[in-house]
């Protein structure tokens, strides 16, 4: 239970999405803290940087005077928001991992900066967005690999929210029965299930594992059927989780024709 | 010596290849196994040519050489308790290899040949502090002074590794585990090429090693240059060590528990002990990864978990037995 005395108006924002709905929300000004990984939006970058969350820092949030502070709902963070709480601090621990978090989000969000109009209908926004984007559910969707990394070979499984996306535009994730968000799986599990398409997230033009022998048992890195996605819209909830499922779904339309 | 133990450990070795090359993702029956190792057209060839064939080789290889290293190391230090992992050489050989992929060397020759300064490193240092501590090469000053440098060259790593945002580093982590997932004729050739030359060295040092078991100046009275049979062996087992490292990680127990369970089957003499755990220790590691592999299946355990957990109930049944 968090009681705060007023709308917050100096919030330090330790979680990449929650960043980006504060500036969506137009509370922009009174974010005086960000993580590391905040790249949006570009104002973002002007905000004092407090390190890379995943260990707050809390000599570094103190320094900026938050009135809120917004930290993701891990164990290693419940004790540093027991310390700032102690300390005089409000904090909010949220849930940031899916698109179902996204809800709650908002309305914490609006009620935290008296913003609750703004945060209505800017959920309206998103959840008509999606329903634009969205691809019609499918009898037959075609499965998707999602490289994570080549050595060891990863994926990312059922918990991820990047399946949530590959779901919604159309497609399904060829590994959503591992209920882990990410995990180490041989290159002969992929031959076994046999992806039609293999979802690139690196910027690289030339993907090196391709060319790899071991890699090429893989009729889908065979014969290149690579779907390429980049951005950090793919690895969190936000304001342009629409945008990321139109984007993909075209790139996916554009890999299937 | 067992009359059986050759046929035990061959016929263990033969086990563990045949489990090793029939299961995983799809289990295949031994006869496609068979089928497709000779014909490339084979259903299923590419999976067990490209995919198993070199995995269950190189974790054959890369248990033989730990193993091998083992014993080699409990002969020098006289202690059933040395092994690379102990002694700070997989540390070093890990902190090269981390080393390596920051710097992006390239896979093939920059991270071992990384690795296996860091081994040196490690194994100068171990070798420093025991002389400084006044007593050269004594075991337990050894495996104090290797427990040490182990454990600062985990921090080190531990230190590149948080400093980095690199996306290679924060895998490098996981890589670490010790897996065998990325393995290909790739990493079987460098593995090999690396390993080849001390592995002949160490085979050929089982004499002079059965001597230094009786202690280090009755070795020397019958002609073996101790200091020298010392600096052999540390070089060979860094570098075995290394070349492990740096094509699957830091794999633990294999080294410990093999030469200690081998040495009641084919008795402490190494002519005959070094050849067995080579086979023995490759078969283990193959298993190890079988199960690795098919456990938790599509997922993948690190290796080095396994190990550990078949390992360490093993050894303890083992110590058990020759106490009593």
């Amino acid at each position: 239970m968090v009681r705060l005395s007023g709308p917050a108006t100096r919030v330090a924002s330790l979680i990449p999405a929650t960043t980006e709905w504060l500036f969506a929300l137009g509370a922009g000004p009174a974010v005086v803290g960000r993580t590391a990984w905040c790249d949006y939006p570009a104002e973002a970058a002007d905000v004092t940087d407090l390190g890379n969350g995943i260990t707050p820092n809390i000599e570094a949030i103190l320094a900026v005077q938050p009135d809120l502070v917004l930290l993701y709902h891990s164990a290693g963070n419940r004790t540093a928001a027991s310390r700032l709480r102690d300390l005089g601090v409000p904090v909010l621990l949220l849930r940031t991992d899916r698109l179902e978090d996204l809800d709650r989000q908002l309305t914490l969000l609006g009620r935290a900066l008296g913003r609750v109009a703004a945060a209505d209908s800017l959920r309206a926004a998103v959840a008509a967005g999606l329903e634009r984007a969205r691809a019609a559910p499918a009898a037959n969707p075609p499965s998707l690999f999602i490289l994570a990394w080549d050595q060891p070979p990863m994926t990312l499984g059922r918990g991820s929210f990047l399946t949530e996306i590959v779901e919604l535009a159309g497609a399904r994730n060829l590994f959503a029965d591992v209920a882990s968000s990410s995990a180490t799986i041989s290159i002969e599990a992929v031959v076994a299930r046999d992806p039609d398409f293999v979802l690139l997230t690196s910027r690289d033009s030339v993907p090196a594992f391709a060319a790899r022998p071991e890699w090429r048992v893989v009729p889908a890195v065979r014969d290149r059927r690579f779907v390429r996605v980049h951005g950090s819209e793919f690895n969190r909830p936000g304001p342009r989780t629409p945008a990321a499922v139109a984007t993909l779904r075209r790139a996916l339309a554009e890999a299937m024709r | 010596m067992t009359r059986a133990a050759w046929p035990l450990t061959i016929g263990f070795v033969l086990v563990a290849m045949a489990l090793g090359l029939s299961v995983g993702a799809t289990s295949l029956p031994l006869g496609s196994v068979w089928q497709a190792l000779g014909d490339a057209s084979a259903p299923g060839a590419a999976i067990v040519r490209e995919l198993r064939l070199p995995r269950v080789l190189l974790a054959f290889s890369v248990g033989g050489a730990l193993g091998v290293s083992g014993a080699a190391l409990q002969a020098l230090i006289r202690n059933p308790l040395a092994d690379p992992y102990l002694l700070g050489l997989s540390g070093g050989a890990g902190l090269g290899a981390v080393s390596a992929m920051a710097l992006a060397l390239p896979l093939v020759w920059g991270v071992p040949a990384a690795a296996f300064v860091g081994a040196l490193g490690a194994v100068a240092l171990v070798y420093r502090l025991s002389v400084v501590a006044g007593r050269r090469l004594d075991p337990r000053v050894l495996l104090l002074a290797g427990v040490i440098v182990g454990a600062f060259a985990g921090a080190i790593m531990t230190t590149i590794i948080t400093l980095s945002t690199a996306e290679q580093l924060r895998n490098a982590f996981l890589w670490l585990l010790g897996g065998f997932s990325a393995a290909s004729w790739e990493s079987v050739w460098i593995f090999v090429g690396y390993a080849l030359l001390p592995l002949g060295v160490l085979l050929a040092q089982a004499r002079p090693l059965d001597l230094l078991t009786i202690g280090d100046e009755p070795a020397q009275t019958l002609g073996v240059d101790v200091e020298r049979l010392k600096r052999i062996v540390l070089l060979c087992t860094s570098l075995l060590t290394a070349a492990g490292v740096a094509v699957c990680g830091i794999i633990g127990f294999v080294g410990l528990v093999v030469p200690h369970a081998l040495r009641g089957l084919v008795g402490p003499l190494h002519r005959r002990l070094l050849p067995a755990v080579f086979l023995a220790g490759g078969g283990f590691l193959v298993l190890a990864d079988a199960a690795a592999r098919t456990v938790v299946r599509p997922v993948e355990l690190p290796v080095g978990v396994v190990t550990a957990l078949i390992g360490v109930p093993l050894f303890a049944l083992l110590l058990r037995r020759s106490l009593r």
